[in-house]
């Protein structure tokens, strides 16, 4: 019953989705437009919140919940359940597509008529696309005549909490950018003679996608660090990359839109990147959801809908890029601006942000090429990454850092010197005193940590003088990637990795920390059995600072063995160990981390996050009435 | 020229487009790793034996006549799935198979064979997953052909289905042609 009445509701979204396509083309704010958005709109939370009541309520006559779940699980992984299976997850990707909808529907005003139906009817177009992948190839409603007992369960290593909110977060950023999509092909089909300002109608779209894109990423890898017990917290597996090439994108039209918005230039290019990221949004999609690449995102393996969701792109991408080849090229423009200005560092950022993305983009599809031409398995992994990534991010962090106090138009040059002496001096002073602490040497190192000090210095100078030329939330975003590098670049290059045998009462020396393996006990879970060490580790001066708890679980209704870090967080350095196998008699397999200021990475990412959100008040403000 | 060139991103997208079509529509397995065992001899290891109380030695089963290898693990479901297959490869084509029984609780894994029958002739108890990193196993269930000399010829990671059961027994006829 209760199931039907969640397919019921997806279909009238199907319904309401075709009608706004049709209704979109009249261009007239009727009643029907608005009963046709608030209907789709809740139709679809209808069909999403029908699928999570299922979960809770362990209803194992559907499919999905009977593979899904089980009545032992936590209520917290029951609710995130839905969305950590393909079927549960295109509904949200539905309900989020249809809140954006209603967004965009309440940007209409007099003067934008024509724009906003232009862009309601292609999302329209999105909407039905994703309805009807999700009714025909990955319906979660669907029933089994016998109701099992109980579920198969949930993959434990997914029941965390950063986990159960990483999806969602990570869909609002990729489905903020349909918005984008829509409104450039919208621009591009109307032409530029009706004077809409649709680059402040975008900007806020792509404000909230980079932002939820940050902060989707940064908990994913968060997640990875504490979780799977590898030390790392990036591995460039190809469904981490299909997150990042949105976000790198969107930076770069993020930052385009600024030279738009005061310089009238660069919109061709702004239009170009609004497809782009959306297309990429989708081609990620495709890469995890038709099972062509392996990865630990890979969900259920079905060749239709692979073919589904690949001919569904094929249009989306056909027609929106056929229509920027041809009718894009009355936004050129031939204004041309000094390197020295703040466009011009823009631009650059521009620049190496679209590198990045290609250079990501080409590593990804690599491996696949090569197997359809030569029929060779190869696979790319980090060290291509690391050595081509690294290099091109840095002139981007170097001009980052001193972006904001350029002025726009060509500016004195020795005015700029005068502006930026302050905070090259604190750089060095930051910089050079890091090192004595950590006394560790490498050029990238240098490099990576200078940089970082350089932004931080520039960007905390500027809210220390209150000397706004950029609003606040620039600042504090760009505070924010200031801490972000210094993150990575610490705990990359000053990391320390340990691999022991260890007995009981054995001791080991991790910088200046002993490690003492004290006990080892079995413990019981909620839904596991675990195997659990006890480290005491103490500072040089024989000090206690705490106690570590990894374990080795087992959780018998899945079947599945994990490992659980354990983890010493503090903001200079986190201590972070890992119990392998072993046995009393030969003693214990221990993986022993020291990671210096590797929390930064994440509060630097939610320091971003912040900034934008902030940016993201500031624009909403200025939107035309 | 200028105008050409917008119609380039077009042209890019085509290319990837029709590439990843080709790779969905053409047959093959991603989760289809080419073993480095290919070819060698299988890795020596001893272990306990899951249902007799004698000590399984790898160089006393192989080397005699073909052998399947085939992990698996009561906790794994596409292991129940592939096991009708299994068993048919010793019930119809007399067969030996090798069972390692990959990280799993013996008592559980008895009562799973007296349910769905025990196809193999011997199992060897893999608890702590060694015997898996021996032989480069990417995930359960996984199948590996030994020839006659104790060599690895074919190695398939996944169930076996209807169409993996008619490969591995061409796979078998040629290995005996072959001789």
């Amino acid at each position: 019953m209760v199931p039907s009445l969640g397919n019921f509701a997806l279909w009238i979204s199907l319904f309401f989705g075709i009608f706004q396509y049709f209704i979109s083309k009249k261009n007239s704010k009727s009643k029907l437009v608005s009963i046709t958005v608030n209907g789709l709109l809740f139709s679809s939370i209808i069909s999403f919140f029908t699928l999570m009541y299922l979960h809770i309520s362990s209803n194992f006559s559907v499919i999905n919940v009977f593979q899904n779940s089980h009545t032992t699980k936590p209520l917290l992984y029951k609710i995130s359940g839905v969305w950590g299976n393909h079927e549960g997850s295109m509904l949200l990707w539905i309900l989020v597509l249809t809140i954006f909808n209603y967004f965009i529907f309440k940007l209409y005003n007099k003067k934008n008529l024509i724009f906003v139906s232009k862009t309601l009817e292609i999302q329209a177009f999105i909407i039905i696309g994703f309805i009807i992948f999700t009714i025909f190839t990955s319906n979660p409603f669907e029933t089994m005549i016998q109701t099992p007992d109980n579920g198969l369960g949930f993959n434990p290593i997914l029941q965390d909490p950063a986990l159960a909110i990483h999806p969602p977060l990570l869909y609002i950023g990729y489905v903020g950018l349909s918005a984008a999509f829509s409104m450039s092909v919208a621009t591009l089909t109307l032409g530029d003679q009706k004077k809409i300002p649709w680059h402040n109608y975008i900007k806020p779209f792509v404000l909230v996608s980079w932002s939820f894109l940050t902060i989707g990423i940064a908990l994913g890898s968060l997640w990875a660090y504490y979780e799977l017990g590898w030390g790392g917290w990036w591995f460039w597996d190809p469904v981490e990359n299909a997150s990042f090439m949105p976000w790198l994108l969107s930076t770069a039209l993020l930052h385009s839109l600024i030279i738009v918005e005061k310089k009238q230039s660069l919109k061709i290019w702004v239009l170009f990147l609004s497809i782009l990221a959306f297309l990429l949004s989708v081609i990620g999609t495709f890469l995890v959801r038709s099972g062509i690449l392996t990865s630990v995102h890979t969900f259920a393996l079905d060749p239709s809908r692979g073919i589904y969701i690949l001919l569904f792109t094929a249009i989306l991408g056909g027609y929106s890029l056929i229509l920027f080849g041809t009718k894009s090229k009355v936004y050129f423009s031939n204004n041309y601006f000094s390197f020295f200005s703040k466009e011009g560092s823009i631009l650059v950022n521009n620049i190496i942000m679209t590198i990045v993305c290609a250079t990501v983009f080409l590593g990804t599809v690599y491996p696949l090429l090569v197997e359809a031409i030569t029929n060779n398995k190869i696979s790319v992994g980090e060290p291509y990454y690391n050595s081509t990534v690294v290099p091109i991010m840095l002139p981007a962090f170097l001009i980052m850092g001193i972006g904001p106090i350029l002025s726009w138009g060509n500016g004195n040059k020795l005015d700029i010197l005068k502006k930026i002496y302050p905070n090259i001096f604190l750089t060095i002073i930051m910089t050079v005193s890091i090192f004595l602490f950590y006394k560790s040497y490498t050029l990238l190192g240098i490099a990576g940590i200078s940089l970082a000090f350089w932004i931080i210095s520039n960007n905390l100078l500027l809210l220390y003088k209150r000397k706004f030329t950029y609003s606040l939330g620039v600042i504090i975003a760009h505070l924010g990637v200031g801490l972000l590098i210094l993150g990575i670049t610490a705990s990359s290059i000053w990391q320390i990795e340990k691999i022991a045998t260890m007995k009981i009462n054995s001791e080991l020396q991790i910088n200046n920390y002993k490690i003492k393996f004290n006990q080892i006990k079995e413990v019981k879970g909620p839904n596991y059995l675990a195997l659990q060490g006890n480290f005491i580790i103490s500072d040089n001066k024989k000090n206690i600072i705490t106690t570590l708890k990894p374990q080795n679980r087992f959780y018998p209704i899945a079947g599945i063995f994990t490992t659980e870090p354990s983890i010493h967080v503090t903001l200079l350095r986190d201590l972070y160990i890992v119990l392998g196998e072993g046995n009393i008699k030969d003693g214990w397999i221990i993986r022993l981390y020291y990671n210096p200021l590797v929390i930064w990475i994440w509060i630097g990412a939610f320091v971003i996050f912040i900034g934008g959100i902030i940016s993201l008040n500031n624009n909403l403000r200025k939107l035309p009435r | 020229m200028k105008k050409q060139l917008l119609k380039l991103p077009l042209l890019f997208f085509l290319i990837v487009s029709v590439i990843f079509f080709y790779l969905l529509i053409i047959e093959r397995n991603p989760s289809k790793i080419p073993s480095a065992l290919l070819d060698k001899n299988v890795p020596e290891f001893e272990a306990e034996s899951l249902l007799t109380n004698y000590q399984f030695t790898s160089s006393k089963e192989f080397g005699n006549e073909i052998v399947l290898v085939n992990f698996f693990a009561t906790w794994c479901k596409p292991c129940r799935d592939e096991h009708s297959y299994i068993k048919r490869f010793s019930d119809e084509k007399k067969i030996k198979i090798v069972g390692i029984n990959y990280k799993d609780n013996p008592e559980k894994a008895i009562q799973w064979l007296k349910e769905l029958g025990n196809p193999y002739s011997v199992i060897a108890k893999d608890k702590k997953g060694k015997i898996a990193i021996d032989w480069g196993v990417y995930g359960i269930p996984e199948t590996f052909v030994v020839n006659s000399k104790g060599v690895i010829k074919y190695r398939h990671v996944g169930p076996v289905s209807q169409k993996e059961y008619k490969k591995i027994n061409l796979i078998i006829k040629k290995i005996n042609n072959d001789k």
